[in-house]
């Protein structure tokens, strides 16, 4: 049984989400939000698949970006937001997904 | 910020050229920040390598998105890559073999001017009487017959001028084809 290949695909449906809904909660650099996501195996992804999803995000406006410069040996950080376009996109997001969840509670609760 | 990771940022821009040049400096700088950043938490520049893999693949994973970007098909699309073959295609056929002969020859005949000039004026001064001496030299008519100091001068002149008309042309057609394989790989990736 090979429940990576499932894995793999339920993570690229909802990384975007994660990732906004990380953003949202407060502004955030790659780093850190590559970081953030480490910690839940299920949406843990490396550079080459984050920074990419970042900049599409940019580019369809759901965030914003700005360089805040380094201090007191920190590096120069790239920090992004969510727009109010982004908002809106999380809250479609967010009433799917509840619909997705109820859909699988009740065809689980039926074949119980 | 150490060679390797230098390296590493150098291959990436390399790959990224596709990319306008405002955001590939700023996915470099980007991926900078992070190296950094993970520099600052104690990681070794070999470890940091690892992490990020491959710089090609990084790269390609941003170019990733541009492709599917740009692969819709639109008639506007079609209608510039006919334009841009068509360009190419006929130019080509013109400017690569013009520039391409004018270029190799004028330089060597910017060359070879001075050679002859100076062959011919030992062969005045010292009346040395070298056979085909007269055909070389700048013929202005039966009566009247240019100084031989002045007439070197004069071929010295022309064989420069010759000579640096032949390297503008050869960096003309450099030029020409780099412009032109830069459109094209604009236009497919």
């Amino acid at each position: 049984m090979n429940i990576d290949d499932w894995k793999s695909q339920v993570k690229r449906g909802t990384l975007e989400f994660c990732i906004l809904l990380l953003i949202k909660k407060q502004p955030s650099y790659g780093y850190e939000i590559i970081s953030t996501l480490d910690q839940y195996p299920i949406i843990a992804a490396k550079e080459n698949t984050i920074y990419p999803l970042l900049r599409r995000l940019l580019k369809e406006e759901f965030i914003s970006s700005c360089w805040q410069e380094g201090t007191e040996g920190l590096p120069p950080r790239k920090y992004y937001s969510l727009t109010a376009k982004g908002e809106e996109y999380i809250s479609a997001m967010s009433v799917e997904w509840d619909n997705l969840l109820n859909a699988i509670n009740e065809i689980k609760g039926e074949k119980a | 910020m150490k060679k390797i990771l230098d390296n590493y940022l150098e291959k990436m821009e390399k790959c990224l050229r596709p990319v306008p040049v405002s955001e590939r400096i700023d996915i470099i700088n980007e991926i900078k920040s992070e190296m950094q950043e993970l520099q600052n938490n104690g990681v070794s520049d070999e470890m940091i390598i690892e992490r990020l893999g491959n710089p090609k693949d990084l790269a390609k994973a941003y170019l990733g998105d541009l492709i599917t970007k740009e692969k819709g098909f639109s008639w506007n699309r079609v209608l510039i890559i006919c334009a841009f073959f068509s360009l190419v295609g006929f130019s080509g056929m013109v400017v690569i073999p013009c520039l391409g002969v004018i270029a190799p020859t004028f330089i060597v005949c910017g060359a070879i001017c001075p050679c002859l000039g100076l062959i011919k004026l030992i062969d005045q001064i010292f009346h040395l009487g070298l056979p085909f001496a007269d055909n070389i030299g700048i013929f202005v008519s039966e009566s009247f017959i240019l100084n031989p100091l002045v007439e070197f001068i004069l071929i010295l002149l022309i064989g420069v001028l010759m000579f640096f008309a032949g390297i503008a042309a050869w960096k003309l057609l450099v030029f020409y084809c780099k412009k032109v394989s830069g459109t094209a790989k604009r236009l497919f990736v």
